[in-house]
């Protein structure tokens, strides 16, 4: 029951408390990339958790054989690439082989959901917080579903914040920024903002 | 040399109308995450300038015949190698800064400018140009920071470079990320402003 209970507030915290972009700005400028288009974010969205996920549960093996020593900064970084690349080549291969219409719809963004700071990023705060191969598992399903949040709730908005009804200085990527912020702040509340009386 | 690719038009594009963090938010969470005072904003642009050149400089000798999604990933690798001999001399050259950066410092490895500028930009110039667009471009970002920084660090803390200034008030908010990136959104629209009005002006 402890488990259970810890791998939901695990996934819970890495989606709300600890979000990738309004917490830790990890894969702001993927971000706005790709909430101009809305055509691809389901399919960017499913692409970016599962690449998380994959790349988590590699990270446990690796931190495990590696460990963490007083030099581990130092090649930890070269560790994480390889294991990014081999799981961007082989989801690649797989659905060239598999699944061949599904390839061509995601070869065209499947680059960036992979090589970005959000998921890099990912490989870093799951090896600092967690423990057994479930929180680390179940840590990047957060991180992903966080970041397709980030990307939704600054996806409907995109219209609004490019409308020429906004001041010309602020049209665009200035309140973009300011959008992020104002819902960083929220979520900074949710998370660890506590009022005194 | 056609007027597009001219050296001036390159160096004015990389520093102002495309600017990396004011204009086409790139490489963005390490300078609202870690550039909250002068000195963190000079180690960011110190360590951005030498992984980014290196790597990109590098990078561009990655044959063209292979295929994207192959070289995408030797792109990142070259970034990983040339962040060991970085780390280790950086640390030597400012010890105690780069471990205040965290996760950021490796993070600069993936950086947007080395993922998706390189192949819209960068790798179609011929290699003069490429390292011209590149050093400015690097300039034009150190910049950016630099100022943000400054002024990040007047507002939210009341000094500047660590030297207390008297302000009668401080908003100590701006030194969370949420408050980096209100701060450097308001520092966008202030730069667009800016340009436009000096351009109408030569306009007139």
């Amino acid at each position: 029951m402890e488990v259970i209970r810890n791998i939901i507030i695990t996934a819970f915290t890495a989606v709300f408390a600890e979000n990738t972009i309004f917490s830790r700005a990890l894969g702001t400028s993927t971000l706005v990339i790709v909430s101009r288009n809305r055509k691809n974010l389901a399919g960017f969205g499913m692409s970016v958790t599962y690449i998380t996920a994959m790349v988590s549960v590699l990270t446990y093996f690796a931190d495990k054989l590696f460990g963490i020593s007083e030099t581990s900064y130092i090649y930890i970084p070269l560790v994480y690439i390889v294991i990014l690349g081999s799981v961007y080549i082989i989801t690649l291969l797989c659905l060239w082989r598999f699944a061949p219409k599904l390839f061509t719809k995601m070869r065209k963004y499947i680059h960036i959901s992979a090589f970005n700071c959000a998921v890099l990023g990912s490989m870093f705060l799951i090896s600092k917080n967690c423990e057994t191969l479930a929180e680390y598992f179940f840590h990047g399903i957060g991180i992903g579903l966080g970041f397709v949040l980030a990307v939704y709730l600054t996806a409907i908005v995109y219209d609004r914040l490019y409308s020429e009804k906004a001041p010309y200085a602020f049209r665009g990527y200035p309140l973009l920024l300011v959008y992020i912020g104002i819902l960083g702040m929220a979520f900074w509340g949710l998370s660890s903002h506590t009022l005194n009386y | 040399m056609s007027n597009e690719n001219s050296a001036k038009n390159i160096i004015l594009n990389a520093l102002v109308k495309k600017n990396p963090i004011l204009v086409s938010g790139m490489v963005i969470a390490p300078v609202v995450v870690t550039a909250n005072t002068f000195l963190s904003a000079a180690t960011l642009a110190l360590t951005f300038s030498v992984i980014t050149f290196f790597t990109l400089v590098v990078s561009s000798f990655v044959p063209k015949r292979i295929v994207y999604t192959v070289r995408i990933i030797l792109y990142t690798l070259i970034g990983a190698l040339v962040y060991v001999p970085s780390v280790i001399i950086l640390n030597s050259v400012i010890p105690g800064e780069i471990s205040k950066m965290g996760i950021f410092f490796p993070l600069l490895i993936t950086n947007s400018l080395i993922i998706s500028r390189s192949e819209t930009i960068f790798f179609r110039e011929s290699k003069g140009q490429m390292i011209l667009d590149i050093v400015f471009c690097i300039i034009g970002y150190d910049a950016a920071v630099l100022l943000y920084g400054l002024i990040r660090e007047v507002l939210s803390a009341g000094t500047a470079g660590g030297k207390m200034l008297g302000m009668p008030y401080v908003f100590s908010a701006l030194e969370y990320p949420f408050g980096g990136f209100i701060l450097l959104g308001a520092a966008a629209a202030l730069f667009r402003f800016i340009f436009m009005t000096v351009k109408r002006a030569g306009q007139k």
